[in-house]
């Protein structure tokens, strides 16, 4: 019996917070009916122009044109006529893959997004938890919470820039404790000072989605798990998680999204050159095209990296069910 | 439903007006230009923006405007990058519009570049007439102007010579007179100088910069020019960039005359060391770091002298050596191709290096002056700021080619990967020749790639 109670409207959560939700297996979503042809006639699609006109500028242009750079031998020499730098199909991809550090770069971005997005999450989700129930100062907590959120990412990596240098304040700290670690900011440690700096400014976004989650639990899921004498683990794993499913996948996908692409961060913790173990994708794409102005050849290296977006992306619409198709088969 | 289609159509055509007003609104001032008679024209100069003296330099865009409606007619309106990228981001979407400022100004060592991209006017020996000739300047300023004589777009605007700062009550107690003139001695003088917390040299080695400018001096000293443009050839792996290296990381490592933290080092960390009087002597500054040393402990207790400009292991210059002691530091002024009122802008050019005016901007900005009668005058009385003009004579073009941007960074780049090693006390010969082939590779492939 007490099952049947504990089994939450997954369907509904989704809808309410408008995430990607788990699967319904009570199927509680009223089936939308598809509106008839002789409708869809009437509608009044021009409305839809300035927008498409503006994505068409702002988005579709851009990427036809970067498409077109990475096929052409643009560097500084042909920048000033560029559409008539000369045509060289794919040797800028063929260049970017063997003998640019491209293939480095994907592995440590892709690595660095991943463990920051996964390690954010259980601490979002327990900053979360800790602080669902009402106490004193709460609000206060709550907003201390965000600050390493809302700070700009210029000032923390200047910050920690700081601390992490040699003799800095945690070289200080640590060697009063004995221990000795070496360097943070260039060599292998630099690769996990990036990462637990992403981590550090990153997992109050993990929180705040899961915060937003929990206050979709119905209240008497709560009674009903306390009435049956659920404990506090019980509870978490059978009851609060299950809620969580949908508001936690997006907030991973988004995390990993926004890691791959953290540009200032790295820049600023590392500079340029940047060290073999942080040379992250965007800082290779910036350096190929502002210090080595090889337009084509980073041109090349973006649309490698929004292959790779793309695919966690695709992931996320189809999760949000924001892609028609989807929402067309149902 | 007509009215409908029309009032999507007028939304539309005011959404492309909206996305394309900003490609033109830098076209102020593009009017036809005919002789100097600028009577409501307008000229657009790009200039770095100063975070030393930014009230100041409000100020002087204010009084330049003024000065030059006076003379011709025409208002001048300054605009102001931050970083080098914001300016590189700048002259990219000029150069691909064919409109922007009439004017930039760039960091000498940027001129090479900007030369490649084509856009900036050659200057005839007519051209630098309406400058006010080219003997106006001091030669050395003048050697990184263009590729040769023949071929120049940078104007020199003015002088930030590289110089070595030192705490002249440190040496005094050391009993050494004056800092030595070659790089052997100097690292002598600097063990001396070591002693508890003070160390002989303040070196910034995270620096992206600094790091370069030391090994392309000690190359050149030994006659090694980095880039051979003759022969298309980059000579990094060459002995002689090799000591250089060794030298710079052997400071550290070996004489012990610098502070191990320095391997975290921006040069703004090694001016704070030098000025809190933890270090003996600080090469590779400008005189633009007047303004914190004057401000700090060491305010009246130091001064500046011209780095060695013999090469390390040598005790004197060797026949194929140059004797540079600073790179070409300082700003270029070029007009752009596209500019309509090319005339108009030689003529601010030629105002702003008059005597007058680059006497009043070195007083104000602490920027050497590019002109020679301005330079002499400066100098006149101020011994601090001698060795610098001093040093600003002395100084050497890095080779003009649009493949010394990649250069730079390639030969930085081999101090960055080295930082690991360097913080365990030791880079080694074969880990240094590796790292000197990459750079060599990358380099070579930049040269390659020059038109």
């Amino acid at each position: 019996m007490p099952e049947t109670i504990l089994i939450p409207p997954a369907g509904e959560v989704g809808e309410q917070s408008g995430s990607p939700a788990g699967t319904n297996p009570a199927g509680a979503r009223p089936a939308r009916k598809r509106p008839k042809r002789g409708h869809e006639k009437g509608r009044p699609l021009w409305m839809l122009l300035p927008g498409g006109i503006l994505m068409l500028l702002v988005i579709v242009v851009p990427l036809i044109v970067a498409v077109l750079m990475s096929t052409l031998d643009l560097d500084q020499y042909t920048l000033q006529s560029w559409l008539q730098a000369p045509f060289i199909g794919l040797q800028n991809y063929f260049e970017a893959i063997t003998s640019s550090s491209l293939l480095r770069s994907i592995g440590i971005s892709v690595s660095f997004a991943v463990i920051a997005a996964v390690v954010t999450m259980p601490i979002g989700l327990a900053a979360a938890l800790a602080t669902q129930n009402k106490f004193r100062g709460r609000a206060l907590i709550r907003s201390l919470f965000l600050i390493p959120y809302v700070l700009p990412a210029f000032v923390v990596g200047t910050l920690w820039r700081t601390m992490l240098q040699p003799g800095g304040v945690v070289d200080s700290t640590l060697g009063t404790l004995g221990v000795h670690p070496g360097l943070w900011l260039n060599g292998p440690l630099s690769y996990w000072s990036l990462i637990i700096v992403q981590i550090w400014t990153s997992w109050p976004f993990f929180y705040l989605l899961v915060l937003a989650g929990l206050q979709s639990v119905d209240h008497e899921v709560h009674e009903a798990a306390a009435l049956d004498g659920a404990t506090w683990w019980i509870k978490l794993r059978d009851v609060i998680l299950p809620y969580l499913r949908g508001p936690i996948f997006l907030a991973l996908i988004i995390a990993f999204l926004h890691n791959i692409n953290a540009f200032t961060l790295p820049f600023v913790l590392f500079g340029v050159p940047a060290p073999v173990d942080v040379d992250v994708l965007p800082v290779l794409t910036y350096v190929t095209s502002f210090q080595s102005f090889r337009f084509g050849l980073s041109a090349a290296m973006a649309i490698c990296s929004l292959i790779l977006i793309a695919i966690p992306l695709f992931v996320y619409l189809r999760a949000v069910k924001l892609d028609s198709g989807e929402e067309e088969k149902r | 439903m007509r009215s409908r289609i029309a009032l999507g159509a007028v939304a539309g055509l005011a959404a492309i007006g909206l996305a394309l007003t900003g490609c033109s609104s830098s076209n102020s001032g593009s009017s036809s230009s005919g002789g100097l008679d600028g009577k409501g024209k307008t000229l657009d100069v790009m200039i770095a923006a100063n975070a030393l003296y930014p009230t100041e330099q409000q100020q002087w865009f204010k009084d330049v405007s003024a000065q030059f409606q006076k003379e011709t007619g025409a208002t001048v309106k300054f605009e102001t990058f931050a970083s080098a990228n914001d300016e590189l981001t700048k002259i990219q979407t000029s150069v691909l519009s064919g409109q922007g400022p009439d004017i930039y100004d760039l960091g000498t060592t940027f001129t090479p570049t900007a030369y490649s991209t084509g856009a900036f006017v050659k200057l005839t020996d007519d051209d630098w007439k309406k400058i006010g000739g080219r003997d106006r300047f001091v030669p050395a300023t003048l050697g990184i102007s263009g590729p040769d004589e023949k071929n120049e777009v940078g104007i020199p605007f003015l002088s930030r010579p590289f110089v070595m700062a030192y705490n002249k009550d440190l040496l005094k107690a050391a009993g050494i007179d004056k800092p030595a003139d070659t790089w052997d001695g100097l690292a002598d003088q600097a063990k001396k100088l070591t002693t508890g917390d003070v160390h002989g040299m303040a070196i910034a080695y995270a620096d992206s910069f600094d790091p370069w400018k030391f090994v392309w001096a000690m190359s050149m000293q030994q006659g090694n020019t980095i880039l051979d443009l003759q022969n298309k050839k980059a000579t990094i792996d060459d002995p002689a960039v090799k000591k250089a290296y060794q030298t710079y990381f052997g400071w550290l490592t070996d004489d012990k005359i610098v502070d191990p933290a320095a391997i975290g080092w921006k040069n703004a960390q090694a001016v704070a060391a030098f000025a809190s009087g933890k270090a003996a002597f600080l090469p590779m500054v400008s005189s633009s770091s007047q303004v914190s040393l004057d401000k700090s402990g060491v305010a009246g207790k130091y001064a500046y002298a011209v780095m060695p400009t013999i090469p390390p292991g040598e005790t004197s210059l060797p026949s194929d050596g140059k004797a540079a002691a600073t790179i070409i530091s300082g700003d270029n002024m070029v007009v752009a191709k596209y500019s309509k009122n090319q005339d108009l802008a030689f003529s601010l050019v030629k105002m702003l290096t008059s005597t007058d005016n680059q006497v009043k901007y070195t007083k104000t900005f602490g920027d050497l002056p590019t002109n020679a009668d301005a330079a002499k005058q400066i100098e006149q009385g101020n011994q601090l700021i001698a060795p610098i003009l001093d040093a600003g004579t002395k100084a050497y073009g890095t080779p003009f080619s649009g493949a010394w941007g990649d250069t730079q960074l390639a030969l930085v780049n081999v101090v960055v990967q080295s930082i690991p090693s360097l913080s365990s006390g030791k880079v080694s010969s074969s880990d240094l020749d590796a790292k000197l082939t990459a750079a060599q590779n990358t380099a070579q492939s930049s040269l390659n790639k020059a038109k």
